[in-house]
Formats: structure tokens, sequence, C-alpha cells
């Protein structure tokens, strides 16, 4: 049996000012049977905790009309369809008034007669096309002409250079043989000495 | 707790403005502890759903004569406890059946069904005033003043339900070990 005058069950569920608590905590050092009661309780706190809560199965089906009504105002304002049925509306007015309130359209231009533009298409096309085939064939005919005579100069260069390099082996051939002559006619001045003496 | 309140006040103050979304998602935040409170006082899953449903609609018409949005819980607690002892009312109307029932205390060691079994026998062998007073302060985690609050009564008549109920439980649940003998609930 506990000491009635200490609130045991107040100090276990936290429900106490520090002063009683420390004055129950004296009490329970010294106090074999609260000490013992103390313990029961917490067996059954611990015992009445280990039910679980449950999980609710379905959930609580959320409230759709509105019971608190918002002011007449706030309605009004609230977004919603009847914004979009007055912009609809409105946008639909605009539209009947610009087409009421526009100015009668210019007269259509007169019809356009196609086989003679496609005609006139046609010719200048032509004339286009035969001037730039002329002015292709002139570029490439004065490509070719002036590659022609760069080749005949070049050739001519390389004759002329020929002829001088033969005309060189010629001199030289001739130098040569004069002075072949040249040493013939000592030897046979020599000779000719010899007999007569 | 703290951070809990004040976005409680804000989702109050939305569903006051009439955003029902806001309230939405207030029910969402309470749905689970009302429906436990109400479940194990009223020992019925259909019928604590249907509570809880009621509940939740009434704090939702009622919602503008909350004069403390701080005090949402107890308030809320308040309509759950007159709904589920209207409940209790119609179904026993003339005394806790449960309370009638002869109870055994354990005096074996007991695996976690068992104990389960056990508590929810002791529960509901309680009055409903008993029962609820111990589920609001052991499964709720209320203060004194909320649940008195909450019970429309005076924190005394609130000490008196819950110490009474924690010395039957105890009885049940741990009673006093005998010389020898076998150890008490679950050691």
């Amino acid at each position: 049996m506990s000491c009635a005058r200490f609130d045991l069950k107040g100090y276990l569920l936290g429900e106490l000012e520090q002063p009683e608590r420390a004055g129950i905590e004296a009490h329970l050092a010294a106090c074999a049977a609260c000490r013992e009661e103390l313990e029961r309780l917490r067996l059954t706190q611990a015992a009445l905790l280990t039910l679980r809560e449950e999980e609710i199965p379905k959930r609580i089906a959320f409230v759709s009309d509105p019971v608190i009504r918002p002011p007449w105002w706030r309605a009004w304002l609230a977004p919603g369809p009847r914004w979009g049925f007055a912009s609809a509306l409105v946008l639909a007015l605009a539209i009947l008034a610009h087409g009421w309130l526009q100015p009668a359209p210019p007269a259509p231009p007169p019809a356009l007669d196609t086989a003679a533009l496609e005609q006139r298409i046609s010719a200048e096309l032509e004339r286009r096309l035969q001037a730039a085939v002329r002015n292709a064939a002139a570029e490439a005919e004065a490509r070719h002409q002036a590659r022609l005579r760069e080749a005949v100069a070049a050739l001519r260069q390389e004759l002329d250079f020929q002829r001088k390099a033969d005309l060189l082996t010629v001199e030289e051939n001739f130098n040569v043989l004069k002075k072949r002559m040249n040493v013939l006619q000592i030897h046979l001045a020599a000779n000719l000495e010899g007999v007569a003496r | 707790m703290i951070f809990r309140e004040v976005e409680d006040r804000d989702l109050i103050s939305r569903a006051r403005r009439g955003d029902v979304e806001g309230y939405n998602l207030l029910v969402s935040r309470w749905e689970k502890r009302v429906y436990n409170y109400l479940l194990r006082l009223v020992g019925d899953r259909e019928d604590a759903l249907d509570l809880a449903q009621e509940v939740f609609l009434k704090a939702y018409q009622n919602l503008g004569r909350l004069e403390d949005a701080g005090r949402f819980a107890p308030w809320l607690f308040r309509i759950a406890h007159n709904e589920a002892f209207s409940m209790l009312r119609r179904r026993r109307p003339e005394s806790e059946a449960g309370a009638e029932q002869p109870q055994q205390t354990l005096s074996y060691r007991l695996y976690p069904v068992e104990m389960n079994l056990a508590v929810d026998r002791a529960l509901n062998s309680l009055p409903a005033e008993q029962r609820e007073a111990v589920i609001l302060k052991i499964y709720q985690g209320f203060k004194f003043e909320e649940m008195a609050e909450a019970l429309d009564c005076p924190v005394s008549t609130v000490k008196s339900r819950l110490y009474a109920a924690l010395d039957r439980l105890k009885e049940l649940l741990a009673p006093v070990r005998s010389p020898g003998g076998p150890t008490a609930a679950g050691e």
C-alpha cells in the first residue's frame, strides 16, 4: 500500500511541477511500498501502450459543399466558370463590333491574265538563259585563248633556247676542228721542211 | 507541436473563408487520431468511422464558433466525445455492459497478440467515462486541462476518472506478484 499523500499517478503521467516531483523522488528513495506501486503503474502504462494506433480504413469523405458561405463579393470574384463565360462573351461582342464598325473593303483587283504572265515569264527566262550561255561560252573561249598564247610563248622560248644551245655546240666544234687543222698544218709544214732539207 | 498548431491555425483560417480544400487538409491531419479515439471508446471500426465522419462534418459546420484556433484539438475532441457518448447511450441506455463482466488478471507471460487482447479486454471493462480518460491521456497525450476542456468538466473530475481507471487497470494488467509465483504483464 503506497502513501496516499503522494500523487504517484500524476508523477508518472508528467503532470506535476518540479517541487512536487522532487518531493516524490525523495520519498521514493526511502519508501519501498511507493516504489512498488510506481513500478506497477509503469507496467500498466507499458501494457496499455502495446496497443498501436490503427490506420483509418477509409479516408474521411471530404466536404464538397461550402457550408460556411463566403461573402457574396468573394464568391463573385472567385475564379471559376463565371469568369470564363464572361470573358467569352466580351470577346464575342468585340468581334461583332469590329465587324460592324469596319469600313467597306476596297474593290477587288482585276482578274489576272495568267497565260500572258506565263508567256512573259517564259520569254524572260529564255532571254536570261541565252545571255548566260553566251557569257559562259565567251569566258571559256577567252580562257582557252589565254592558255594557248601561254603555251605558244613557252614553246617559242624553249625553241630559242635550244637554237642558242645548238649554235654554241656548233661553234665549239668548229673551234676544235680549227685547232686540229692548225696542228695538221704545223705538222705538214714541219714534214715539208724535213723533206726539203 | 508549435508548428502543427501554427499550420492548424492557418488551415482553420482558410476553412473559415470558405476554402474547402484547406479544411480537407485539416481533416487529413486529425482523422487518424479522432478515429482511434472513437474506436477505443466504442469498440467497433464501422461505428468509429461513421462517427469520425460525423465529427468532421459538425466541426466544419461549427468552425465559425471556435473562438481560439489554438484550442482546436480539445474543441474537436469535445465534438467527438459528444458523438461517441450519444452512440453509447443509444446502444447501452442502462449501464455499461462491459463493466459487469468479470475480468481475469494477467498472471502469465503473454505474447504480443495475447497482450493486445488482454489490454483491449481490460479497457473495455472500464466504464466509458473512465475508458475515455485513459484514451485521452495515455493514447492521445492530452494534458489534464485539455481533457477538462474536451470533456467539459473540471480538472478534478478528469483526475478522479483517470486515477480510478488506472487503479482498475493496474489490478488487471499488473497484479501484485505473489512470492515465487508468475510475473505480470508481459514481463
